[in-house]
């Protein structure tokens, strides 16, 4: 079992307030209307609880058969600024990484900058054959064949 | 044993951000070809080109060798390890997610007065 640990950090600056921008992560009515799945998805297990200490889960089947499990336990939330959560990520019941994720809710004008920081453990013993065995090695040209023309990208999750 | 470090992935994006190194790469997921080869559709000169070619070459994206006079370019499938490409999904998962956010965003922001400040 080998681990690679590596970070990544995503910003972007969205058209509303803080307020709002936390609101859209504070309720499952609200996140599920934008935390999901691009395409048809059979849900298996979903929980939400949104407070310290308190955890998330989704839990479903891909049109492909491929089942992914987020699992993410809040560890600090401060309204309108701070959510802090580790999530474990699964797929087809192999544990792919523990990380450790950081929002930050800036205010800019009458727009939040949004600045999403990933610490992440990705565990990759005998991963790599099982990736190379479910999606091939046409997953990259697909990829980028996508990321060229605009279209909707496969997600991972 | 490889060291990750989140800098190739930034390097890749980065040479994808610019319309004119996307055709190039979408020229050669075609198969390889010459600098001037590559340079024949694009309004732009072959000095230019081959600006951009060492970008994507900077970015393991594309790997280009010479052979007499011709420079034959070919792109680089293979330069992101099972891993890379693992963390990289992820990434653009979370940007989609906040793709999904902003429309939701604007939508309600239409629908609805901001909720309780």
């Amino acid at each position: 079992m080998t681990v690679h640990n590596a970070n990544f950090t995503i910003e972007r600056v969205l058209n509303a307030s803080p307020a709002r921008v936390f609101a859209a992560y504070a309720t499952l009515e609200a996140k599920s209307q934008w935390f999901k799945a691009p395409s048809d998805i059979e849900t298996l297990n979903r929980d939400f609880d949104f407070r310290v200490g308190g955890k998330e889960r989704f839990h479903a089947r891909w049109p492909s058969g491929m089942v992914t499990d987020f699992q993410a336990t809040y560890h600090d939330i401060l309204e309108n600024e701070r959510i802090i959560l580790v999530y474990d990520m699964f797929q087809n019941g192999n544990k792919l990484s523990v990380s450790l994720q950081t929002l930050e809710l800036r205010p800019e004008g009458d727009k939040t900058r949004l600045i999403h920081t990933e610490q992440g453990s990705y565990l990759v013993g005998g991963r790599e054959a099982v990736v190379s065995r479910e999606h091939g090695t046409t997953w990259h040209i697909e990829n980028l064949m996508a990321l060229l023309e605009g279209r909707e990208q496969e997600a991972f999750a | 044993m490889l060291q990750y470090q989140s800098s190739p992935l930034d390097l890749a994006f980065q040479a994808l951000s610019d319309p004119g190194r996307r055709a190039m790469v979408e020229r050669l997921s075609f198969g390889p070809a010459s600098v001037s080869e590559l340079a024949a559709p694009l309004p732009m000169t072959l000095s230019a080109v081959v600006q951009h070619l060492k970008i994507l070459e900077e970015a393991g994206l594309v790997k280009s060798e010479k052979v007499g006079r011709v420079r034959t370019c070919r792109l680089e499938i293979r330069a992101m390890t099972t891993v890379e490409r693992w963390i990289a999904e992820r990434k653009r998962f979370w940007e989609q997610q906040y793709d999904q956010l902003e429309a939701y965003l604007a939508a309600s922001a239409n629908k609805t007065e901001e909720p309780s400040e």
